[in-house]
């Protein structure tokens, strides 16, 4: 095995499942996923000498899975005959509230939601995140606070709904 | 989460964060896969970056084909079909490689497309490579036709099949496939199980492997 392997190898084991949560946070399904996250490790393997250099491989990762629509993963995958998406895995396995946050992160635009992504799921620091989406760090920070505060709100609602529901039970 | 910033220690994106603890995340893919993949479109790339191939995955394909001195078609998915050689998939997750012992196959086409139906190998010329210990299971891993050390002539009529089982391979693993190009005008080839981070190298023709495949194809006379 080549220098060139070994590293992509290492990379590839120890970053499979981080970019898997990123990436699975933001589209909400495992199997799509799935689909994105492997097609975007060969795409890093087919560049790895650039994405190698690149301040935050994971990252480069998690943002080619996620502009990838290539589904070859899924044709070619012989444990997932699958032609489609239409027996997705939904990632929301957790509680009520896991399912909650989850669904208001996929409901926040786009660019809060990559905010999100790099900022929480990959660890990144502001800096490094506002390189990755070339925007300055400010803006990083500005996103991530309206973030915040849709995040904020939709719990809020949620929780009020449910001490309602409560309420309306033992009453 | 790194950084101390108030925005990122905020209940709310800790929550997202927990949210996604309890999920179960599908095991990885085989990194051959991943790398085959991979050097497909790298080769791809390269191709239409040299002008000499259109875009497209069967393009790029055949033009590797070309390069390598083959003269075959190259339809992709399913069958990689050279004059020397065919490699199909089967249904059930083996892999099939035909070869027409008239024909000398080149082996770095044969490495990238065996590459690219998940199946590590290092193919060499010259050189037989080998572990000690080998890695076991090269049972398991290429069955089929034929079995034992053999002899195959162009004019026979005979294609043996050999029968590769990707998923069988173990971890660390590749199937090393070391080619002589003999005086008489045939090849012969000897197929093993190698540690793909421990192997050597030696110009001398093994003979045939207890645990593993020999064969010498080309020529055009029988015995």
């Amino acid at each position: 095995m080549s220098h060139d392997e070994t590293e992509f190898a290492r990379f590839f084991e120890a970053s499979w499942e981080p970019c898997m949560r990123a990436v699975a946070a933001s589209t909400g399904d495992l199997l799509l996923a799935e689909d994105q996250v492997a097609e975007a490790f060969a795409r890093a393997w087919a560049s790895w000498r650039k994405v190698r250099r690149h301040p935050a491989p994971r990252a480069w990762v998690v943002r080619t899975a996620l502009n990838a629509g290539a589904s070859w993963w899924r044709r070619s995958s012989r444990e997932l005959p699958l032609s489609d998406h239409d027996f997705a895995a939904p990632v929301s396995q957790g509680s009520g509230l896991d399912a909650v946050v989850l669904a208001a992160l996929r409901r926040l635009p786009a660019r809060q939601r990559e905010v999100i992504v790099l900022r929480v799921f990959l660890d990144l620091d502001i800096e490094t995140t506002a390189r990755q989406l070339a925007i300055a760090p400010g803006t990083v920070r500005a996103h991530l606070s309206r973030a915040v505060t849709a995040l904020r709100s939709e719990l809020a609602q949620t929780t009020a709904t449910e001490a309602d529901s409560c309420a309306a039970t033992t009453s | 989460m790194c950084g101390n910033d108030q925005l990122t220690d905020s209940a709310e994106l800790r929550a997202l964060e927990d949210s996604m603890s309890g999920v179960t995340m599908p095991g990885r893919p085989r990194l051959a896969a991943i790398t085959a993949r991979g050097s497909a479109r790298r080769r791809h790339r390269l191709a239409a970056i040299s002008g000499l191939s259109v875009a497209g995955v069967a393009a790029g394909a055949v033009l590797a084909l070309n390069l390598a001195g083959a003269h075959g078609q190259h339809q992709v998915p399913g069958t990689i079909r050279t004059a020397a050689y065919t490699l199909t998939s089967n249904a059930n997750g083996t892999d099939a490689l035909t070869i027409n012992p008239g024909e000398l196959f080149d082996p770095a086409a044969l490495q990238s497309d065996l590459a690219q139906y998940g199946i590590p190998a290092k193919v060499t010329v010259g050189s037989y490579c080998s572990s000690d210990p080998a890695p076991s299971g090269f049972s398991q891993v290429v069955s089929g036709q034929p079995q034992g050390p053999s002899t195959f002539y162009a004019n026979s009529g005979v294609q043996p099949t050999i029968t590769i089982d990707p998923a069988a391979m173990p971890a660390g693993a590749a199937l090393g496939i070391s080619d002589f190009q003999l005086a008489s005008g045939q090849q012969l080839s000897t197929m093993v199980l190698i540690s793909a981070g421990s192997y050597s190298c030696n110009g001398t023709p093994p003979p045939a492997p207890s645990d593993g495949y020999q064969a010498l194809y080309g020529g055009h006379t029988g015995p």
